[in-house]
C-alpha cells in the first residue's frame, strides 16, 4: 500500500445501473469474496487461536436467531473453537508479570493439559457431529429441490379482477357491516381494497408478487408486499373480520390449499366471512386463461368441494356460480371456533 | 392533528438509533406538515444511568413542544443482575420476571405516562419497544397508539411484557422490511394497520474542511465508522479486526471511530477516536473516506448507512445484521462480512477496487433517492397517521 486510496474515484450519478444489474454485479462481488474467503482459510496464514478469538468477538453481540444464509458461517465459528488452548498468554504490563504467570503456566501446565485435551475432545466431537447433521440437511435440501413443487401463481384474469367484475358486489353484499378488518389478496395495485374502503370497510391488501405494490399511502391505503401465507401466520387468531381471496387458491396444490384454508379459518373472528374468488374448472381449460393455469402445478376445485371443505370446518358456506361458469364466488361464515382446527382435507 | 410523540430521551445530543430518528420524524411532522407536535420525554441523556442531566419542564424545540420530566430513580444496579439472567433464555422467561426488567430497564417514570395519557392528543407515538414508558404509555393512553418498535432479534423481544405493548398498540411502522419480519415471527400483529417507512436523509451541511485534517491523519486513506462508540454496538470488535488488519496489510490505512465514546479504545496509531462531532464535521468525514462500516449486528434501520451513501459512499456491515445487509443486497451499495476472514478480504476488496467502490457509492445514492428523502416520506406518515385516526382506539370485533 502506498499512501492515498489507489484510482481516485470519479463522481457517477444514481441510477446508472438498473435493479437487476445491481443485483447480478454484487452477487457476482460477494461470490469472489466467498471463494476468496475459502482459500486464504486453506492457507492457514493466520494462527488457529487468533481467529477463534476474533470471530468469537464478532459473535458476541450478534442476533437471537439466524438464517440459513448465516450456518455456514456459524458452523466454521462453533469448529473454530472447538480447540482450547492450554498454553495460558503470559503477557503483563507489570514488571515481573510475566516470569511470575510463566511459572505458574509451567507448574500447571500438565494438568491443564489433561483438562483441555478433554473439553477439546468433546468440542471436537460435538462439532463434528453439527457438520454432519448440516451435510445430511443439505442433502435432504438438494432432494427436495429437484422434488419441489413451485408455489402457487397469483392467477390474474383481466375480467375477473377489476372493481367492476360480476361478483365484487356479491362479495360487498356478503361483507355489508362487517367488523374488524378486512383483509383481500392478491390485492395488486389495491382495486379492491380502494372499494371495500368506499363501502365503509376497514380493509387492507397483501400482494405476494415483487414490485406490485406501489406507495398508496397518500390515498390511504394499507397494501404490503408480503407473502400470503406467512402474513396469515402472522395474524393473531380471530383477528380479522373478513377475508377475501381471489386469484390465490386457484392454482394452489392440494397441500398448499389445506395450509391456506386451515390459517384462515383460524384469523376469522366468529361470524366472520370468508371469500373466495376462484376460477372454475372449465374457466381453467379455455383460450381466455392465463399461461400461469398451464405452468401451475394445482388446478381449481369445483365449487362443490369447497362447500364440503368449509362445511367439515363448521362454516356455512353458500356458492355463486358466475354468469359464464367461467369462475365462482366462494362465500363462507364462520361459526366460532376456528381456532385449533384440523385441516381442511 | 395532534401527535404526540413519547421516547425515554430526546434531543440532539441524543446521536443516532430510534429515539433520535423519532425526533426527526416530529420535526418533520411539524415542519412539512404542519401537525402539532408535542414530545414527551426524559430529563436524562445517558440511558445506562438515566440521571436527570437537563432541565424538566416546557419548552419548544424546532417546532416540537417538549416537556420533560425527572426520572425519580436512576437506574439500580440490580437491572444488570438480572438482566443477564434474563437474557441466558429469553424465551423462558415468566411475564413476572419480565415485568420487572422492565421495571428496573425504566426510564420508570409515571408522571410522564400519565401526562401523555391525560393529554388531548390525536395519536401517540412511542419508541423505542424496549423501555417502560413505552410499555406503560400504550396501554394507558386512551388515543390511538403507533408503536415504531425499532427491534432486533434480541433476548428481550422474547420477554411476555414486552408483548404488552404489541397486542395492545393499534399500529405500527418499522424502519424496514426486514423488522417486520423479525417481530412478526415473534409476535401476531400482521393485522394492525402499519407502514414500513425509514428515515429520511437530510440534505448533508458540509463544513468545508478534509475529513483526513479533522483526523490529523495528513494523507492517509481512511474507513470510517459513525455512530456511538460501543462494545454492543461492534465497535470493540470493528477496532479489534482492524488493528489485526493492519498488523497483517501495513499501510497508511486508518480507521475513524465517529460518535460519543462508551467504551474504551486503546490508543493505536492507525484508529482516531473522535468522540461526538458536530454535523458539518460528521459530513466532512464521511465525504472523505474509502468507505464506511457499520459493525453492529442490532440495527433497525442504521440512517448512517444512508448518510454514507448520501455521500456515494460504499458501506460495509454486519453480516448478521438482517435490516443492512437487506439494505445492502437491495441497494447493491454495500458489502458484509460474517467472520474476521471476511472482513479482511472486504477491505482488501474494496482498497483495491475503485469501480467497485464507484459502483457500490453510486447504487447507495440511488436508494437513498428513491426511498429515504424526507418530504415524501413525511407525507406517507402523515397520511397514515390520520388513517389511524380515523380507525379510532381498536374496538374488539
Amino acid at each position: 500500500m502506498s499512501g492515498g486510496v489507489p484510482d481516485a474515484v470519479p463522481e457517477v450519478r444514481a441510477g446508472a445501473h438498473d435493479v437487476e444489474e445491481r443485483h447480478d454485479y454484487l452477487t457476482r462481488v460477494l461470490g469472489e469474496i466467498d471463494q476468496e474467503v475459502v482459500r486464504r482459510r486453506s492457507s492457514g496464514d493466520l494462527p488457529r487461536r487468533v481467529e477463534r478469538e476474533l470471530d468469537a468477538m464478532f459473535l458476541r453481540y450478534s442476533p437471537m436467531g439466524g438464517d440459513d444464509g448465516t450456518l455456514d458461517e456459524v458452523l466454521d465459528l462453533v469448529e473454530s473453537s472447538s480447540f482450547i488452548d492450554p498454553v495460558v498468554p503470559i503477557a503483563s504490563s507489570r514488571p515481573g508479570g510475566g516470569v511470575a504467570k510463566r511459572t505458574i503456566r509451567r507448574g500447571g501446565l500438565w494438568y491443564m493439559g489433561w483438562v483441555t485435551h478433554q473439553v477439546s475432545e468433546f468440542a471436537s466431537a460435538t462439532s463434528r457431529a453439527l457438520r454432519v447433521l448440516d451435510d445430511r440437511v443439505r442433502a435432504l435440501r438438494t432432494e427436495l429441490d429437484a422434488q419441489r413443487v413451485p408455489a402457487a401463481p397469483v392467477i390474474e384474469t383481466p375480467w375477473a379482477h377489476r372493481p367492476d367484475a360480476w361478483w365484487v358486489d356479491r362479495a360487498l353484499e356478503s361483507l355489508a357491516g362487517q367488523r374488524g378488518r378486512v383483509l383481500h389478496a392478491a390485492a395488486g395495485d389495491g382495486w379492491l381494497v380502494r372499494r371495500l374502503r368506499a363501502e365503509g370497510l376497514d380493509a387492507y391488501g397483501v400482494e405476494p408478487r415483487a414490485d406490485r405494490v406501489v406507495a398508496t399511502e397518500p390515498e390511504g391505503l394499507d397494501l404490503r408486499e408480503e407473502p400470503l401465507l406467512g402474513h396469515l401466520r402472522a395474524i393473531a387468531p380471530g383477528g380479522l373480520g373478513g377475508i377475501v381471496l381471489s386469484g390465490v387458491v386457484d392454482a394452489m396444490t392440494a397441500a398448499e390449499r389445506d395450509v391456506v384454508v386451515v390459517l384462515a379459518a383460524q384469523t376469522v373472528a366468529p361470524s366472520g366471512h370468508l371469500i373466495i374468488h376462484s376460477l372454475s374448472p372449465k374457466g381453467w381449460a379455455s383460450d381466455e386463461a392465463p399461461v400461469e393455469a398451464d405452468l401451475a402445478s394445482g388446478r381449481p376445485l369445483r365449487p362443490r368441494t369447497w362447500a364440503l371443505v368449509f362445511g367439515r370446518l363448521g362454516f356455512e358456506v353458500g356458492v355463486i356460480e358466475g354468469p359464464t361458469s367461467d369462475d365462482y364466488l366462494v362465500v363462507a361464515v364462520s361459526g366460532g371456533g376456528g381456532e385449533g382446527r384440523a385441516g381442511a382435507g | 392533528m395532534k401527535v404526540l410523540f413519547v421516547t425515554p430521551r430526546y434531543g440532539p445530543e441524543v446521536m443516532g438509533g430510534a429515539e433520535s430518528a423519532a425526533r426527526l420524524l416530529a420535526e418533520h411532522l411539524a415542519l412539512d406538515v404542519r401537525f402539532e407536535v408535542a414530545a414527551y420525554s426524559t430529563c436524562a441523556l445517558d440511558d445506562r444511568t438515566w440521571a436527570n442531566e437537563l432541565p424538566a419542564g416546557d419548552s419548544v424545540m424546532n417546532g416540537v413542544a417538549l416537556s420533560r420530566f425527572e426520572v425519580p430513580a436512576t437506574r439500580q444496579p440490580s437491572f444488570f443482575t438480572l438482566d443477564k439472567q434474563l437474557r441466558r433464555a429469553p424465551r423462558q422467561v415468566s411475564l413476572a420476571q419480565s415485568q420487572r426488567w422492565l421495571e428496573l430497564n425504566g426510564p420508570h417514570v409515571p408522571r410522564l405516562v400519565s401526562a401523555a395519557a391525560d393529554g388531548d392528543a390525536d395519536v401517540a407515538v412511542f419508541s423505542p419497544y424496549l423501555f417502560w414508558p413505552t410499555v406503560a404509555g400504550i396501554q394507558a393512553a386512551p388515543m390511538p397508539t403507533v408503536l415504531h418498535p425499532a427491534a432486533h432479534d434480541e433476548p428481550p423481544l422474547y420477554f411476555p411484557a414486552i408483548g404488552d405493548a404489541f397486542v395492545a398498540t393499534e399500529a405500527l411502522c418499522y424502519y424496514t422490511a426486514a423488522e417486520r419480519r423479525v417481530v412478526q415471527a415473534r409476535y401476531r400483529v400482521a393485522e394492525k394497520p402499519q407502514i414500513v417507512l425509514g428515515i429520511g436523509v437530510d440534505d448533508p451541511t458540509e463544513g468545508g474542511r478534509a475529513g483526513r485534517d479533522i483526523l490529523g491523519l495528513g494523507e492517509r486513506p481512511y474507513l470510517v465508522s459513525l455512530g456511538r462508540v460501543d462494545d454492543q454496538k461492534g465497535s470493540a470488535m470493528l477496532d479489534a479486526f482492524f488493528r489485526r488488519y493492519k498488523q497483517r496489510r501495513p499501510g497508511p490505512l486508518a480507521l475513524a471511530l465517529v460518535g460519543p465514546v462508551a467504551s474504551t479504545i486503546e490508543p493505536h496509531p492507525d484508529v482516531v477516536v473522535t468522540g461526538a462531532v458536530d454535523e458539518p464535521t460528521k459530513w466532512d468525514l464521511l465525504r472523505d473516506a474509502m468507505a464506511a462500516v457499520s459493525p453492529s449486528a442490532l440495527e433497525s434501520f442504521s440512517i448512517v448507512i444512508m448518510e454514507a451513501w448520501e455521500q456515494s459512499l460504499p458501506v460495509v456491515v454486519n453480516a448478521l445484521c438482517e435490516p443492512t445487509r437487506d439494505h445492502c443486497l437491495r441497494s447493491g451499495g454495500g458489502l458484509w462480512f460474517g467472520s474476521y476472514r471476511q472482513f479482511e478480504v472486504v477491505v482488501d476488496r474494496l482498497w483495491a477496487d475503485a469501480d467497485l467502490r464507484r459502483r457500490l457509492g453510486a447504487n447507495g445514492k440511488a436508494y437513498v433517492d428513491e426511498h429515504y428523502r424526507w418530504p415524501a416520506l413525511t407525507a406517507r406518515y402523515a397520511r397514515f397517521l390520520e388513517l389511524v385516526v380515523e380507525r379510532g382506539p381498536a374496538a374488539a370485533i
